[in-house]
């Protein structure tokens, strides 16, 4: 049951981490964000807040995917049947290119 | 068990075991095993000290016997289980009562059946970062600083 969950986790690019969480427990995880009940908490009140905003187009569902971008990586969010799906993806930042 | 018995077992000390023999026999164990020893009285002294062995044994046995059985001969009545149960379950309503933010916790609309592929695909492209950032929308040039993004697609 949780490999299932995970397999796909573990295939995302660049992945240092990721959280599976259901009823605010922590179902899976791993590297970075291995039992980070703390970012666990944290996303879902983000996840929370961002679904309770009224976007003017009334989109269905509102977003896809919830991303915090930090300097280096990235937090990924999503939900599916009931459960916060995050990953933590690390980035290069591309220097703009000099014409 | 098993352990239990061969830690005796490597204690042989001859005498230990013969004192607990002597000691007074409370337990059911002890008095059926008088009684055996009433039978054998007056057999030869070596088949006696087999019996003694074996009688010590019994008796350490049955002093390292916890009698659980005892525990249930001050059981309840049926009704006090009735009782029990009812309290338990008062007590339990009364609980829930309380909890009623924890039990309700809003539902998760679902944004995508394909979680893995979502969070795979291709992150917010650096321009539009940068453009964000620019805007002064994010202090993303903070050591700390982050930017939230809600993506449709």
């Amino acid at each position: 049951m949780t490999a299932a969950l995970t397999q796909g986790l573990e295939r995302v690019p660049a992945q240092a981490g990721y959280l599976v969480i259901s009823d605010g427990a922590v179902l899976a995880s791993s590297g970075d964000l291995e039992n980070d009940e703390h970012t666990a908490t944290v996303l879902q009140g983000l996840v929370a807040t961002a679904l309770g905003l009224r976007l003017p187009l009334g989109h269905e569902p509102p977003f896809r995917r919830l991303s915090v971008v930090f300097g280096e990586h990235s937090l990924l969010v999503t939900v599916s049947g009931q459960k916060l799906f995050v990953v933590k993806r690390h980035h290069h930042v591309q220097e703009p290119v000099a014409v | 068990m098993g352990c239990c018995y061969s830690s005796e077992a490597e204690a042989s000390d001859q005498e230990e075991e013969t004192k607990r023999l002597l000691e007074p026999a409370a337990s059911p164990p002890n008095k059926v095993l008088n009684g055996a020893e009433q039978s054998y009285h007056n057999l030869p002294s070596a088949r006696t000290d087999e019996q003694a062995m074996l009688s010590s044994i019994l008796a350490k046995t049955a002093i390292n016997i916890i009698d659980v059985s005892a525990a249930d001969s001050q059981g309840m009545e049926q009704h006090e289980y009735m009782d029990r149960a009812r309290q338990y379950s008062t007590r339990l309503a009364m609980l829930s009562n309380n909890l009623t933010h924890w039990k309700k916790l809003p539902l998760l609309p679902s944004l995508t059946n394909q979680p893995h592929q979502v969070l795979a695909s291709d992150p917010v492209p650096f321009a539009d970062l940068q453009q964000v950032s620019r805007a002064g929308l994010s202090p993303c040039g903070a050591p700390q600083g982050h930017i939230l993004i809600l993506e449709e697609q």
